[in-house]
């Protein structure tokens, strides 16, 4: 059976936008099915601008941003949250830092002061600032225990070594102990205000009465400000197949990670890399990899391959699980799904059924007032632009089937792949050993 | 309510039910087909075929290829999986609105003509043992909480878990499968739901199109033994390579049907839900613990038969794990001794409200309350009556739920003691 033909009509939700004189971007989309509001601020700073060794400073910052205000003590500011059946969450990514409050339309008034609120009037209190530090080293000592996260960062680590992308968002058992409150806090007034920041609100409120706030209390918010972000450096390449073994000596089963730096959200062959890695390895049973992997040899559960859409160049991964014994066959396995590919390309009804997923299951991506939001703020973020969330079914219908050979031998490099295997490193040392040099962490 | 759809009920000739929800927001559709198939219809030695039967339903039919059936779904902009509980088996497909027959055809298919063959059996056997390794024998607390269940049930099938032991899920034959599909996949034990942008006629039709015609067959199924009252505290260590020291404790409470669910669950929510919570003020903030959490499930994921209240804490490091339990212990006991503060229960009912209208942003779960809740309490009507039972609790239901379920005599407790490596070998091989 080949791919359907397009789906009904589906067109964006209607986005309301406005500028500020101070800079804010205000979207607002109107949605009434439930009595729910998704509120978000997004300030064009993340965690690349840590500063060298202070790892997980921009996020320790936003979580300090709701520990407390002048009018409320972190306390009672969650007690008001809670109080409202509300959430309440402040990250951030690499590239921003993002205030998150969903709570009840009805509360929709209350929610929107506290927004800003905690935006503008938080006092980083030096006894909460360490409280939470060591909340999160507590946390970060828990999570030596999971192999898929040691997996994921020492991937990471390792791939942008040098690079301000080297360390978790969230810092290091390193990094965070030597951290300040006092910097904390200079972090935030030189990097957490306009212009650049969005706010975008979702949900059952009304779009004028959004934006008369907005413009109502956000000048007065803005206390002087300067865009920062540290200028795009180059990022490192490998030059052969790297292979780092790291030994769990516990474990039955090794996690694996592969790939290499990819292409950033806005490049021009994103899209095709898109359709691409669905065949190769994003399209779950239909991709290459998980049909030979999982469902003809049976070692795994679960494999995906992934490009990770970021601002800069993100990761190219791919990721997966198997049993100690079976741990080299299926790298190798891998690699020769991969040359396949590159040798071959894919087929017609490979890339038409590629296309007709994505452009098919494109509306199920603005299914919560949540999403539609983040699909918004990405795309500004990216430097994309709404458009391009229009545009977006139309797009990948035009990428054509040598759009997706040359793609694929452009942007994927088997020869100069980054490996990175968590488990029981005895077993399988000596096999790794034939792909070249091996690297063994604790 | 705004936003929650009426839901229409139609039923086949062959016993099968069907439930229909219009929501015309977004031209998309959530099909669901939820069996009453679950790890509590198992038997000691046959444990986790419910779930492997599960991965083996995407094997292919007379017509459909092995995996073809999502290559298929996806290939017309479709999402789908499927999920295997103690109680029911759903699969699921959301798709644009115009691709609803197709799911619809391609459920039925695999329902009447499903190919089991040694071929697809043997990889998939491997997967699910891979899978379990994933979820149970290498995650931080997986194993933990699977001795649990088998030390607070003593005869119920709740004792063993969902994906099954190692050693069943090697020694399960094809035969099993077939036996397995043959008892309990009858549309007579099957719930259709289709939520989303159609009109209700349209799914009557097209369900009556594909499924009328399967023959329903009755299959007595064994009776399921029932859990005899706990009459005192069970206690159990468990030892492995970690981090840190935790202990899971699970507290016996009624099924799904039962009103003192409601109740219960506003104890936890006043309990872990949100900063301003009570652990979460006496345990995480000060450091005490990297986490501190009570649990019952959400809406529709309550069992069908009584089920576990959970307790759980991790401790930080440098934190005595006996001191902390015994903390733990008399903030539960203040439940049983003091009302809970009037403002405090507007809070968690608040919370209640709040967090059940979040849910019902999507389509899937939409179809999933429906759907779950006429599998595991007989009747999907039951869902409009969760929003009223929130709001009727008082202060003195709390005290009485707190009183009859939160007592030392009803709790089983695994406390996790880290050891070194050695010592792990020692004990002998995990699986």
């Amino acid at each position: 059976m080949s791919a359907g033909s397009p789906s009904r009509f589906f067109s964006l939700p209607p986005v309301s936008s406005s500028v500020l004189k101070n800079g804010l971007k205000v979207y607002v989309v109107q949605r009434r099915e439930l009595p729910l509001v998704s509120i978000h601020l997004v300030i064009p700073c993340g965690a690349e601008a840590d500063p060298s060794g202070r790892a997980g400073l921009a996020h320790l910052t936003a979580e300090m941003l709701t520990l407390g205000t002048q009018k409320r003590s972190a306390s009672q500011l969650a007690a008001e949250v809670d109080g409202l059946g509300a959430s309440l969450s402040a990250s951030s990514g690499w590239n921003s830092t993002s205030l998150h409050l969903f709570g009840m339309s009805e509360d929709c008034q209350r929610l929107i002061d506290l927004l800003l609120e905690i935006y503008t009037e938080s006092t980083f209190s030096p006894e909460e600032f360490e409280q939470l530090k060591q909340r999160r080293l507590a946390a970060l000592v828990q999570q030596k225990d999971e192999s898929q996260i040691i997996a994921d960062e020492r991937f990471q680590e390792l791939l942008f070594q040098g690079t301000p992308f080297d360390h978790p968002v969230y810092g290091t058992l390193k990094s965070l102990p030597l951290l300040l409150c006092g910097e904390s806090r200079d972090f935030y007034r030189r990097t957490f205000l306009p212009p650049g920041s969005l706010l975008v609100m979702a949900g059952d409120l009304d779009a004028e009465v959004c934006f008369r706030w907005a413009e109502d209390h956000f000048p007065s918010a803005v206390q002087g400000s300067q865009g920062l972000g540290p200028e795009e450096a180059p990022l490192p390449s490998l030059s052969g197949v790297r292979t780092i073994l790291v030994d769990r000596p516990d474990l039955t089963q090794s996690q694996i990670r592969l790939g290499h730096i990819g292409i950033p959200h806005a490049h021009p062959d994103y899209l095709a890399f898109e359709v691409m890695n669905y065949i190769l390895g994003a399209g779950g049973f239909a991709s290459r990899l998980m049909r030979r992997i999982r469902s003809d040899l049976g070692y795994t559960y679960g494999i995906r391959g992934s490009l990770e859409p970021r601002k800069n160049s993100g990761p190219f991964i791919i990721s997966t699980f198997t049993p100690t014994e079976t741990t080299f066959p299926c790298v190798q396995e891998i690699f020769s799904v991969i040359r396949s590919f590159m040798a071959q390309g894919a087929i017609d009804q490979e890339k038409e059924e590629a296309v007709s997923f994505l452009t098919g299951s494109y509306p199920m991506k603005f299914e919560t007032l949540s999403q539609v939001a983040y699909r918004i703020i990405q795309a500004e973020l990216h430097g994309l632009g709404l458009e391009y969330l229009a545009r977006y079914p139309e797009r990948i219908s035009t990428v054509s089937i040598e759009d997706l050979l040359r793609v694929a031998r452009t942007h994927i490099h088997p020869e100069r792949m980054l490996i990175v295997v968590v488990g029981r490193v005895e077993k399988f040392r000596r096999e790794f050993e034939q792909l070249g040099p091996v690297e063994i962490m604790g | 309510m705004q936003g929650l759809p009426k839901i229409i009920e139609h039923r086949l000739a062959n016993g099968l039910c069907v439930l229909v929800g219009e929501v015309h927001s977004l031209p998309i559709v959530s099909y669901q087909v939820h069996f009453a198939a679950g790890s509590r219809y198992e038997r000691p030695g046959i444990t986790g075929i419910t779930h492997l039967f599960e991965h083996m339903m995407f094997k292919g039919t007379q017509q459909v290829g092995p995996e073809e059936f999502s290559r298929i779904i996806q290939a017309n902009g479709g999402t789908l999986n499927a999920f295997t509980t103690t109680d029911n088996t759903s699969y699921y497909e959301n798709l644009p609105a115009d691709k609803l027959e197709l799911a619809v055809r391609l459920e039925a298919d695999r329902l009447a003509n499903l190919r089991l063959t040694p071929e697809t059996l043997e990889p998939e056997r491997e997967v699910v043992r891979s899978e379990r390794k994933l979820r149970a024998v290498n995650s931080p607390f997986g194993l933990l909480i699977e001795q649990l269940f088998a030390l607070a049930y003593e005869q119920h099938p709740y004792r063993w878990p969902v994906i099954g032991w190692d050693q069943d899920l090697k020694n399960l034959t094809l035969e099993d499968c077939r036996e397995y599909y043959r008892v309990h996949y009858s549309p007579a034990n099957g719930v259709v739901v289709v939520a989303g942008d159609i009109a209700a006629d349209e799914v009557f039709r097209m369900v009556e199109k594909y499924y009328g015609p399967i023959p329903s067959q009755t299959h007595l199924r064994s009776a399921i033994p029932k859990e005899k009252p706990q009459r005192g505290e069970k206690r159990a260590v468990f030892k492995k390579v970690s981090q840190v020291a935790a202990f899971f404790a699970g507290f016996h409470i009624p099924e799904i049907t039962h009103p003192d669910l409601f109740p219960l669950q506003n104890l936890c929510t006043a309990l872990s839900a949100g900063r301003s919570s009570r652990f979460f003020e006496k345990f995480e903030k000060p450091g005490k613990a990297v986490e501190a959490r009570a649990e019952v499930g959400y809406p529709p994921f309550l069992t069908m038969d009584p089920g576990l209240l959970q307790i759980y804490a991790i401790a930080s490091p440098g934190i005595s794990l006996d001191i902390l339990e015994k903390e733990v212990w008399e903030e539960v006991e203040k439940l049983r001794q003091e009302p809970l503060p009037a403002e405090e229960l507007t809070k968690v009912k608040k919370q209640a409200r709040a967090y059940f209208l979040q849910a019902q942003e999507t389509l899937f779960f939409k179809g999933l309350l429906a759907g779950i809740y006429q599998v595991r309490a007989g009747d999907f009507r039951r869902i409009d009556a969760i929003l009223p039972n929130y709001e009727a609790v008082k202060a003195e239901d709390l005290l009485r739920v707190a009183r009859k379920y939160l007592r030392p005599e009803n709790r089983t407790v695994i406390t996790l003691q880290p050891v070194s490596q050695s010592e792990h070998e020692e004990l002998g091989e995990v699986e």
